[in-house]
Order: structure tokens, then C-alpha cells, then sequence
């Protein structure tokens, strides 16, 4: 009797859910269609893959590795080809969401061909909605910018790390450390001519913003680009500049038809889960205990993340032994001064004594602040020549929650190059200091030759 | 060898690449003979560099002045013109004679420009004279062209770069008239006509700012020449199209506008980004995503509370400037204080940097232990590990809030020397992480060479060589001595 009601409950949610279905039904499909207009041109899925998806149709699987990899890469900055292997693909793909902290064990079980999974990985694909705002970032970084752009990150992971080998060997099978030295100085040249040029461009630019004020009609720039005056002269050569803003604008606009009809795909997707709960899907997971695996020490990105650790872990101490000597030695210095003073003991003292202590607590704020992740704008910025004085425009920064631009000073990013030029020089000086030590060890051991240094 | 008086060169001047210094600094300073090949070499060098420029100069006429400028300067070929023989007058530009070797460089000079076109202009006299000699098609205009050119401060260096730029692009274009030039070129032109009579009168103005100056001279003289070329009628017609008095970008910077078809898809757009940007997520929406967001939570297999392999790469990010910083405030610290108040500020300061330190090391210690539970729900590397675990993984705006992705970034920038400062400084960065990279390589290559092997007599070249690698990054070298005392 029990088992009938309890099959007689399901039914009734089924039928609940089928009817819920069909009153989304219309609303459904053109969700999902705005969705996929939302995404970037190249990596639009049809509406189709996601429906066969929802239903685990292995067909769809291969197309739905292939939106996923076409994605991430775009977000990570990677490049990618029309040929690249599936098998690579899937390893990609595995690997970025476990970067981004999705952790279903089923995905990461999935055949590597890509020949089943569209359920998991439709899955995937909605928590990628959300959790690092898969739609927010590939807008902003496909930004079609017609400004001059440049980047403030500070980041310096932009050095392509190429697997290649040894490519020339130069002429004989031994690399003579002559060749290096050639080959350093090279690329010193090259350092340099790339700075002139910088600098040539800078100027270039600065006429331009400068002698163009006031003809923009945006007023948060208020002068043209060097694209814009180009344009000016030469429109007929920008007409894929205006394609390219018309397809932006018409992205944009599915992201808004998207954002108003979100509710309806989130029930669709919960209906997804429901499918997988009645499945037994899910039950899986709880009792799945995280596997001791080996920790796999290979990866770059492991070992690149490790070695920051274990330098900044190393910078940190030796800081701080330096300050628990420093702090010890003051403080001693301290208490002998007051306790040979007198007048210390009075009350004078302790009223200035507390405003020190707000001064320095203000001092010290910042450094509060420092060890907070800031937020960091990375990506490409359009340079814009602003006097220091507003002149009654809006303040941007001031005013509390949203600002129309999120506008950077190029003080503030020069300061903050500055730091990191110094603890980058810092760091490579560590690594000078190593290998002269490690130098003069060796140089003990050259026979009847003293070493000089510089 | 460059010679001396070579043009004003500052330091803003393009470095040539190797190949081309090297090459030139092979000529030997003799007409004929090897000239052809040196003009070749030399073409090649400057043609090459072109490209370079060519990227980054997108610029109207007005900083073709200054390109035209820089160029002349460095335009070192020692060698005398072929048939334009130039009696040079000026002392800087018998170096910058190089006919033939412009070849493709006046196009960077020759952008057709409406708006560049006006009335008062300054040459420059010598360039009446270089262009007198020039070929048939030229002479014509010569005469025109040299009344109009009226004398400056000859002696600023702003008339003699000018003039050297005049004369410079002056003989290129002569050089090399190629067709799609011409618009530009003769387009000046007739404009030149124009305002030939009010050449004189501007004579006397001596208001005009110096990138003006260059401006005009390098336009008039590409103008002038356009003569020659065979596309002239046509091209003058579309120059005579164009309203006299237009002006260089400087004056009528401010009044441009953008075509109406540009200006409506700009404004579409960024309305479509404003509309973006504002919308919020509706109230349902946000409860159907956290509804879904739980549900599949609950079944990965990572506790929750453990940042996210990226989430731990972003604020390792954040921490890794914090020693150099921290430093920066124990360093800022009087080392030996006078009054009792600086004692005791400085002591609470370094206090206060301990306890931060000792924050910093805290959190580090939690990262690391995120990152190792993180690492053992890592996804096994089939194959390639390069391909599946990419080194870099530049992913961005990891923290930022969804709405400030979406608003417009701007680098708002005051001055110039803010702006140099700025790129110097990127330039600085991204090279020092480059030589930080380099280092770690070198050592682990170069050091076991030395190390391994028992030293040999003749290894001290080999010692001295990898000292100043590693240590001095090749800029400076240990001083090897040969210790005969002791015998």
C-alpha cells in the first residue's frame, strides 16, 4: 500500500513538473536561443545541442566539448584551432573546471574521446553561468575597443611559454657560451628598440588625444583615437570596424533578453537535476571520498604556483626575523629611555601617547588593505587623456556602488609597477646573489687565477 | 660610421635594428662603385623598419612632421645621390641623401588629409634648392614652391630638423611616386596654389608652433611633388574638392567630427553596454540560480569552504607584492630617531608592520594547505601535460563583480611624461620578468658546466664568461688575473 501512494506521489510530481514544463515551454526556447546569441560569434552552439544535451544524447557531446573548449580558452587567453585533437580538448576542458572549482567527480570520470556526457557537461556549462560569470567575461574581453589600448596588469604571465627545444644550435652540435652572450645582447637591442618605440608612440598618441579634445561625443573620453581620426579621413576602410560594433550591439542585446528570461532556464536546468536524482545520479557523489591520489608535482602550473609560495613564504620570514630584531632592539632602547625619564610617567605623555597611536593606526591602514586581493583590472584599457581637473564632471570613484567607467589613473598603475619592479629586481638580484656565491666557490678551484669581480 | 652631424638625434629616436647599422658601417664613404649595393642594403634596413613604424604610425600628416623629422635624422647613409645630384647648402643633409632608399616610406607621408590643408605655411629654402634638381616632372612646380618658401629661424633646431625633413621626404617621394600616393600628394598641392599668395604675407607671422612648422614643410614638399606623378589630374581634381582653409589637426582638432554612420553604431553600442551594465538580475532569477548552484554543490566531492584552485592563484597574486611593500614602511623608519615621540611612532609603526607580517604568513600557510587538498582532486594528466595544464593561465577579473566587468575601462592618463613613465615602466616589468626567467634557466644549465668538470687551465675564458652572465647579466665582466706571484 505504502509503495502504490509513494508511486502515486512520484507520478503527481512528474505530472506537476510536466505541466510546469509546458508553461515554460514557450519561454524556454527562446531562453535558450538568447543564450546562444549571447555568446561570442565563433563559439555560438545551436539551441539544439543544448535541448539534445538535456536529454544526454551522446550525439551532442562532441559539440558540447568543443563549446566548452572554445570558452575557456577564450577566457584563459589561449589560442585555439579548428583542429585541434579531442583528446586535447577534453584534457582542457577537465583541467579549466577543476581551475574554477567544480568539483563533480562525474565530469572528471567522462571518456576522453568526448563520445558521452552532454548531460554533465551541460551541467558544467551552467555552473560556468554563474560561478565565474562565463557570459560577463567573454563580453568584456572580446570588447570591440576602436581606442588605443593598452593593458594595466601588472601580472606579467604573458611571457608564451614555448615548449620547444633548443631551436638553433647554431652551426656546430656544442653551444659555445660565446653564442649566448651574442644572443643576450641581441635581445637587449631588441629591448631597447622596443622601448624608443613605446616611447615614439606615446608621443604620437598624446598629440593626437591632445590636439582631438573636445570632439568626441562621448564625454567620458572627449577626444578621438588614433583609429577614430583615421576613420575620419579614410571611412571607407573601417566598415569591419562598424560590423564589428553592430555585432557586439546585437550580443549585448541577447544578454538582455537573456538576463530577463533566466528564471525559466535555471528551472529547466533544476529539472535536470531532478532527472539525475531520479536516476540514482546523485546518491553517487556523497559517498565518493576524496581518493588519495599522489600529488602530481608535474603539472607547470602546480609547480609555478608552489615555487611562489615557497619564495614569498621565505621573503616573509626573513622579514620578519629582520623586524623581530629590529622591534627588540627599540623597544629595549625604548624602556631605558623611560625609565630614566621622569616625565614620562606623566600624564602628559600618555595623551600624546594615544595620538601617536591613532596616527599610526592611519599609517598603518594601508597596510590592512595590502594583504586584501584588490581588485585588479587586467585585460586591455583605452587610454584617455583627462586633466587633473575634473571640471564638474562626475566623479568617478566617488560616488559609492557603480560607477559608468571603471577608470584607472595612470598614477595609481605606475605606483603599483613600481612595486613590482622592486620586488622583481629584488628577486632577480636573490638569484644574482646565489650564483656568485655558487661563482666563487668554483673560482677557488681554478688553478693560479685570482677572480676580480666587477 | 654614422656620421657625427647627422641630424638632431634624441633619444627618442628609433635604434636602428643590427643588420642595418652593421651594414652601413661597412660603406666606405666613395660614390659609385658600391653604391648600388649599399643603396640596396640600405633599402632593405629601411624598409624593414618601415613595417615596424608602420604599425604603430596611423597618424594624419600632422605627425608625419615629426616621423619625417626622426627619419631624416637617422637616414645616416653616407653616400652621395645618383641623378639627383643636391647641392646641399644645409651642413646636415648631405647625409640624409638616400634617393632611393625611401622607397616605401612616403606612404606613411602621403595620407590624404582634408582638414591639414591651410592657409599660412612655412618652408623652408633649401628646399627650393633640393627640389629644384629635381626630375622633369618637378620643375614645374619648383619656382612656386621655392617663393613660397619663406626663411625662418634657420637656426632652431625645430627649422633645421623641419628642413631636413623636407629635404628628406622630399627626395624619396621623388624617388618613389607610386600611384597610391598621389591623392595625398597632389592634393596638397593645389592647396599649395592657393595659398601660395598667402605665403607671403606669412612671412612675417612667426607664431606658428614648431610641429606645425614641420608639418607644413614635410606636407608642402610631398605636395609639391606630386606633380610628377601620372595620377596628378585626377588627384588634383579630388584636391581641389576639398575647402581651402581646412587646417592641420592642431587647429581643427577640436571641430572633427565622425562620420554620421560610425557615430550611430558607437552610440547603439555603448547605450547596449549602459543597459547591460545596469541590469540586475531578477529577484526569481537569483533564487532559480542559487537553487541550482546548492543543489550541484552538494554533490562535488570538494568541501566547500576550500577556495578554488583559482581563487587561490588570485590571492597569491595579491600577497606577492606585500614584502617589497612592507619593506618600503621598515625602510621609511628613522634609523636613529631624535625626539621621544618619533621613537615611540617608530616603534609602534614596526610593530604594527610585525603583526602584519605575521597576517601575511598566516594566510600564506592556509593557501598552501587549500592548495595541496586542491591538488588531489586534480585531473590526471592522459598524454601531453603540457596541453591539458597550461603553464600560464592568465585568467582574468577572477574577483571582480559581474556589473564592473561590464563597465567601459578607461586609463585616464594627465601628461605625457605620465604616459612615457608609464609604458617605460610596463616595458621595464615585463623585461625584468623575462631575465628572472632567463636567470633560472641559465643556472640550472650553465652552472653544472662549471661544476662538474675538474677546471682545466684554458677554462678561465669559459669561467669569465658565465661569471658575467649569470651576475652581471652580461653587462660587466669579472677581471681574471693570473696569480704568478706565487711561484
Amino acid at each position: 500500500m505504502r509503495g502504490q501512494r509513494r508511486e502515486q506521489h512520484r507520478e503527481q510530481h512528474r505530472e506537476q513538473h510536466r505541466e510546469q514544463h509546458r508553461e515554460r515551454g514557450s519561454a524556454l526556447p527562446a531562453a535558450v536561443g538568447a543564450l546562444c546569441r549571447a555568446l561570442p560569434p565563433r563559439a555560438r552552439p545551436a539551441p539544439d545541442t543544448l535541448r539534445r544535451a538535456r536529454f544526454d544524447r551522446p550525439q551532442a557531446s562532441l559539440d558540447f566539448w568543443k563549446l566548452l573548449y572554445v570558452l575557456l580558452k577564450q577566457i584563459h587567453g589561449g589560442r585555439w584551432t579548428e583542429s585541434d585533437a579531442i583528446g586535447a580538448q577534453v584534457s582542457f576542458v577537465k583541467w579549466a573546471l577543476w581551475y574554477h572549482g567544480y568539483g563533480r567527480p562525474q565530469l572528471q570520470r567522462l571518456p576522453a574521446d568526448g563520445s558521452a556526457g552532454s548531460r554533465e557537461l551541460l551541467l558544467a556549462f551552467s555552473w560556468l553561468l554563474h560561478s565565474p560569470g562565463l557570459l560577463e567575461q567573454l563580453l568584456a574581453r572580446n570588447r570591440v575597443q576602436p581606442g588605443d589600448q593598452t593593458s594595466v596588469c601588472t601580472c606579467g604571465d604573458e611571457l608564451p611559454s614555448s615548449q620547444e627545444g633548443t631551436s638553433e644550435a647554431g652551426p656546430e652540435e656544442r653551444v659555445d657560451v660565446r653564442y649566448l652572450q651574442w644572443l643576450n645582447g641581441r635581445l637587449r637591442l631588441q629591448w631597447c628598440s622596443l622601448h624608443a618605440q613605446h616611447q615614439e608612440q606615446c608621443k604620437l598618441w598624446y598629440k593626437i588625444h591632445l590636439f582631438t579634445s573636445g570632439s568626441h561625443m562621448d564625454q567620458n573620453l572627449g577626444h578621438f583615437s588614433v583609429t577614430e581620426t583615421d576613420l575620419i579621413r579614410q571611412p571607407e576602410n573601417y566598415k569591419q570596424l562598424l560590423q564589428l560594433l553592430d555585432s557586439e550591439t546585437k550580443q549585448l542585446e541577447a544578454f538582455l533578453e537573456w538576463k530577463q528570461l533566466e528564471p525559466v532556464y535555471w528551472q529547466w536546468m533544476e529539472t535536470v537535476l531532478d532527472n539525475m536524482a531520479e536516476e540514482g545520479n546523485m546518491c553517487e557523489s556523497q559517498n565518493v571520498h576524496v581518493e588519495k591520489r599522489r600529488l602530481p608535482e608535474a603539472t607547470p602550473w602546480a609547480a609555478k604556483l608552489t615555487g611562489q609560495m615557497d619564495r614569498l613564504s621565505r621573503d616573509l620570514v626573513a622579514l620578519q626575523e629582520h623586524l623581530h630584531q629590529l622591534v627588540a632592539q627599540r623597544k629595549a632602547a625604548w624602556w631605558e629611555k623611560v625609565a630614566t625619564r621622569e616625565e614620562l610617567q606623566k600624564e602628559r605623555f600618555s595623551a600624546t601617547a594615544r595620538k601617536i597611536q591613532e596616527s599610526t593606526e592611519l599609517k598603518l591602514r594601508g597596510l590592512t588593505s595590502l594583504c586584501a586581493p584588490k581588485k585588479k583590472m587586467h585585460g586591455l584599457c583605452r587610454l584617455v587623456l583627462r586633466s587633473k581637473h575634473p571640471a564638474g564632471r562626475m566623479g568617478f570613484g566617488q560616488c559609492g556602488s557603480k560607477e559608468a567607467v571603471a577608470a584607472v589613473s595612470a598614477a595609481e598603475v605606475i605606483t603599483e609597477l613600481q612595486v613590482r619592479e622592486a620586488s622583481l629586481q629584488r628577486e632577480l638580484q636573490q638569484l644574482r646573489q646565489q650564483c656568485r656565491h655558487r661563482l666563487d666557490g668554483i673560482a677557488e678551484g681554478l688553478e693560479g687565477v685570482i677572480c676580480i669581480s666587477p | 660610421m654614422l656620421p657625427a652631424g647627422c641630424g638632431p638625434r634624441d633619444d627618442e629616436e628609433e635604434e636602428r635594428p643590427q643588420p642595418q647599422s652593421g651594414s652601413s658601417t661597412e660603406h666606405e664613404d666613395r660614390p659609385s662603385p658600391k653604391e648600388l649595393e649599399e643603396l640596396e642594403l640600405l633599402n632593405r634596413a629601411l624598409e624593414k623598419a618601415l613595417t615596424v613604424r608602420k604599425s604603430i604610425l596611423k597618424t594624419p600628416l600632422e605627425t608625419r612632421g615629426a616621423t619625417g623629422h626622426k627619419w631624416a635624422g637617422e637616414a645616416h647613409a653616407p653616400k652621395k645621390a645618383e641623378e639627383q645630384q643636391v647641392p646641399v647648402s644645409v651642413e646636415d643633409v648631405p647625409e640624409c641623401r638616400n634617393v632611393k632608399a625611401g622607397s616605401k616610406k612616403p606612404l606613411l607621408l602621403k595620407k590624404p588629409s582634408p582638414y591639414q590643408l591651410r592657409a599660412p605655411y612655412r618652408t623652408d629654402p633649401d628646399v627650393k634648392k633640393l627640389q629644384r634638381k629635381v626630375p622633369a616632372g618637378c620643375v614645374s612646380q619648383g619656382p612656386r614652391t621655392a617663393g613660397k618658401i619663406s626663411s625662418k629661424g634657420m637656426t632652431s633646431k625645430q627649422g633645421r630638423s623641419h628642413r631636413t625633413a623636407a629635404g628628406a621626404s622630399g627626395r624619396e617621394v621623388c624617388a618613389a611616386a607610386e600611384p597610391q600616393e598621389t591623392p595625398g600628394l597632389s592634393e596638397s598641392a593645389p592647396n599649395e596654389q592657393q595659398s601660395f599668395s598667402g605665403g607671403d604675407s606669412a612671412a612675417g607671422k612667426n607664431s606658428m608652433a614648431a610641429g606645425k612648422q614641420l608639418l607644413d614643410a614635410g606636407k608642402k614638399s610631398s605636395g609639391f611633388l606630386a606633380e610628377s606623378s601620372k595620377k596628378e589630374d585626377t588627384a588634383c581634381a579630388w584636391g581641389r574638392s576639398i575647402t581651402p582653409g581646412t587646417g592641420t589637426l592642431q587647429e581643427k582638432g577640436c571641430q572633427l567630427k565622425l562620420p554620421l554612420p560610425y557615430r550611430k553604431a558607437y552610440s547603439r553600442n555603448s547605450r547596449a553596454w549602459e543597459r547591460c551594465r545596469l541590469c540586475q538580475t531578477s529577484a526569481d532569477a537569483a533564487a532559480a540560480r542559487t537553487r541550482f548552484m546548492e543543489r550541484i554543490q552538494t554533490t562535488f566531492c570538494s568541501l566547500k569552504l576550500t577556495p578554488s584552485p583559482a581563487e587561490i592563484e588570485e590571492e597569491l597574486r595579491g600577497l606577492q607584492d606585500v614584502p617589497s611593500r612592507l619593506r618600503q614602511y621598515v625602510e621609511a623608519e628613522p634609523a636613529d630617531p631624535s625626539t621621544l615621540q618619533e621613537e615611540y611612532e617608530s616603534l609602534l609603526t614596526l610593530e604594527g608592520v610585525q603583526t602584519t607580517v605575521s597576517q601575511c604568513l598566516q594566510k600564506l600557510q592556509l593557501l598552501q594547505e587549500a592548495l595541496e587538498s586542491q591538488l588531489r582532486l586534480h585531473p590526471d594528466c592522459t598524454g601531453d601535460v603540457g596541453s591539458c595544464c597550461p603553464a600560464c593561465v592568465p585568467v582574468r577579473g577572477q574577483m571582480c563583480d559581474s556589473a564592473d566587468m561590464l563597465a567601459v575601462p578607461l586609463l585616464c592618463y594627465s601628461s605625457l611624461q605620465e604616459l612615457r613613465d608609464l609604458f617605460a615602466l610596463k616595458l621595464q616589468v615585463s623585461m625584468l620578468h623575462q631575465e628572472i626567467a632567463l636567470q633560472k634557466v641559465m643556472m640550472a644549465e650553465l652552472l653544472p658546466v662549471l661544476e662538474a668538470r675538474p677546471l682545466l687551465e684554458g677554462s678561465a675564458g669559459l669561467f669569465r664568461a658565465i661569471q658575467s652572465q649569470l651576475c652581471e647579466g652580461g653587462r660587466r665582466f669579472p677581471v681574471l688575473v693570473r696569480d704568478e706571484l706565487l711561484d
